[in-house]
């Protein structure tokens, strides 16, 4: 399994190509933030205290959350090509079991995922560093890479079923396409939840990657939230966790953290299973 | 000599499509074999069944004494094999890709590397080990297919058309390394091809078409069985000789002015010509090729030719 899970490892970060596509949806959300939407966020908001630090971490909460399932998205690739290629033959023709190989691709999408995660809260601290903020404390970076783990685990096993599918590179290229615009809409990254209508809002709720995302805020926003309702009303700042997706409303009462990691570890599971029992039926 | 590979009443069927009917054959250890049919004969659904890639509907395969189907894995580290599509990663250089194939049949680092260097020697591709395999030529990169399949040094070498979309001169250096392998280490080695003039060098010919067998055996019993020499003659006056034949019962055809006549040995033209010869402006004894015996035994013709040879 290793020797699987090394050598996608290494075709992934030697395909320029697929590095690059892998990262497209972060680029655009990027560009997207520092062009607009960035702007048209904080006008709706009033102003407040730490309100640039704020965004700040909310924005990366985002980007951690997009690049959690298109970095893996972009590692299962290789399942797809190997099997429009042939080259998985080589491997069924090799004295390897099909449960290590196909162990091998998921294990390589993980890393893959949890690297490049790794590499977006490096780039999120060194940017807080330098301009004045507050880093990330040793116990915040600590609880981040449990909640990497936790969501690049449930996006693969989401992607594995969604692998599943597709026979040539063109189709889950163009749908690796779509996913990645959507995803920043599904999980209320492009535009905050509360400035959504209640069906989308409703369909944000359920979707795993939002809750990953809120996972990522809880920890990110933490220190500047504090200071930005250090004086505020408790229902101003009730309000805000609401809108920007810190905590989504279900039945009336806010999310816990442990619901949502509950719920994104029930996906993995769930998924996991799905995508197991696809390929083996598919296989005889 | 032992059967290293024997395949008894296999079945094989995608849906409504029989592609393999009961098939029966075996291969000899350390011979060369060459499993012959054009594309759709049902070559390639018997290969992977036996490379353990496909499950057959009925029959008993045995590769090296082992039960396809209940011994798979162990049939995998006896069988290095060579696909007719490139499969190694086109990103990775020859000696990584052959480090992370080697990897598979879990050798330590020791053994991988006395691996590679066995097989770049033995295929003569130690000068683009740290080339990547995307940027290499056809003939290079089925070099490294052939190197990667001897990794594990198998007892059977399978190779699916391996010489298909080569020019000439690649084509012939791929047969010589074979060739040369299964010389020098006695390997049994399996192949598939729709070129006849490969199929020649084999111990053993096997024939397919449409999922059956049509015709096996060594390729000069093949071409003595299926093969009919020609004598073709240009009259003097070509309405005596034809007259001359009919009296004398003889089975001829007419293209253009020529008479051809089939033959059962090359040495019965000799009989014909000396009693003809006055009537001989000049002949030709035409020497059956393997193609022709290959088409023959395609279009089921053979019986004809048969019964319609001359024979002194």
């Amino acid at each position: 399994m290793m020797t699987v899970t090394k050598r996608n490892i290494l075709l992934y970060f030697r395909d320029k190509s697929t590095l690059f596509f892998s990262l497209l949806a972060v680029i655009i959300l990027v560009v997207l933030y520092g062009t607009f939407l960035g702007n048209l966020i904080s006008d709706s908001l009033p102003d407040f205290p730490a309100k640039k630090w704020l965004l700040l971490s909310w924005i990366f909460a985002g980007i951690l959350a997009v690049t959690s399932v298109t970095t893996t998205l972009g590692a299962l690739g290789t399942l797809v090509e190997d099997r429009s290629t042939g080259a998985e033959l080589d491997f069924y023709a090799s004295p390897i079991k099909r449960s290590a190989l196909l162990g091998g691709y998921v294990v390589s999408s993980i890393f893959v995922g949890f690297i490049m995660c790794l590499l977006v809260l490096l780039t999120a601290n060194a940017i807080f560093f330098f301009s004045g903020d507050e880093m990330l404390t040793f116990l915040q970076v600590f609880k981040v890479v449990g909640v990497i783990s936790l969501s690049v685990i449930s996006s693969s096993s989401m992607i594995l079923l969604l692998v599943s599918f597709f026979k040539t590179v063109k189709a889950f290229a163009a749908a690796s396409t779509v996913i990645g615009t959507l995803l920043g809409f599904l999980a209320g990254i492009y535009i905050p939840i509360g400035n959504l209508p209640a069906y989308l809002q409703t369909i944000i709720k359920l979707f795993p990657t939002s809750h990953s995302a809120a996972l990522f805020r809880q920890i990110l926003m933490e220190q500047p939230m504090q200071e930005t309702f250090a004086q505020a009303p408790a229902s101003a700042k009730q309000e805000f966790l609401k809108d920007m997706g810190v905590f989504y409303e279900i039945n009336g009462s806010l999310t816990s953290p442990t619901f949502s990691v509950l719920y994104l570890t029930g996906i993995a599971i769930l998924f996991s299973i799905l995508a197991i029992v696809l390929m083996k039926r598919k296989r005889t | 000599m032992s059967k290293i590979i024997e395949v008894h009443h296999l079945c094989k069927s995608f849906g409504a499509v029989e592609a393999v009917k009961d098939v029966s054959f075996y291969v000899e250890e350390g011979s060369l074999f060459s499993f012959l049919g054009t594309n759709g004969a049902g070559k390639s659904t018997t290969i992977s069944i036996l490379l353990t890639l496909l499950k057959q509907d009925e029959g008993d395969v045995k590769v090296s004494g082992l039960t396809v189907g209940r011994e798979d894995e162990a049939i995998r580290k006896e069988i290095g094999v060579v696909f007719q599509q490139s499969i190694l990663d086109p990103l990775l250089t020859v000696k990584e890709n052959l480090d992370y194939r080697a990897r598979l049949y879990k050798m330590t680092k020791e053994e991988r590397l006395a691996a590679i260097d066995r097989v770049a020697t033995t295929v003569d591709i130690s000068s683009i080990m740290k080339r990547r395999y995307g940027k290499l030529s056809g003939g290079q990169k089925r070099r490294v297919d052939i190197a990667r399949a001897l990794l594990h040094q198998p007892k059977i070498l399978l190779l699916d058309e391996p010489t298909t979309g080569l020019d000439p001169q690649n084509r012939k250096q791929i047969w010589n390394t074979i060739l040369q392998l299964q010389r020098e280490t006695n390997m049994t080695v399996f192949l598939t091809t729709h070129y006849i003039e490969e199929a020649a060098n084999s111990n053993f010919v096997v024939v397919m078409k449409e999922g059956e067998i049509i015709a096996k055996g060594t390729p000069h019993h093949l071409k003595s069985q299926y093969s009919a020499d020609r004598l073709m003659i240009i009259a003097k006056n070509p309405a005596q000789l034809r007259s001359q034949l009919q009296t004398d019962k003889l089975v001829f055809t007419e293209e253009h002015s020529t008479v051809l006549i089939h033959l059962k040995k090359t040495t019965d033209a000799i009989v014909l010509l000396a009693k003809y010869e006055e009537l001989i402006d000049s002949f030709e004894v035409q020497k059956s090729s393997l193609d022709d015996v290959f088409i023959q035994i395609h279009n089921g013709k053979d019986d004809m030719h048969h019964d319609d040879c001359y024979e002194a």
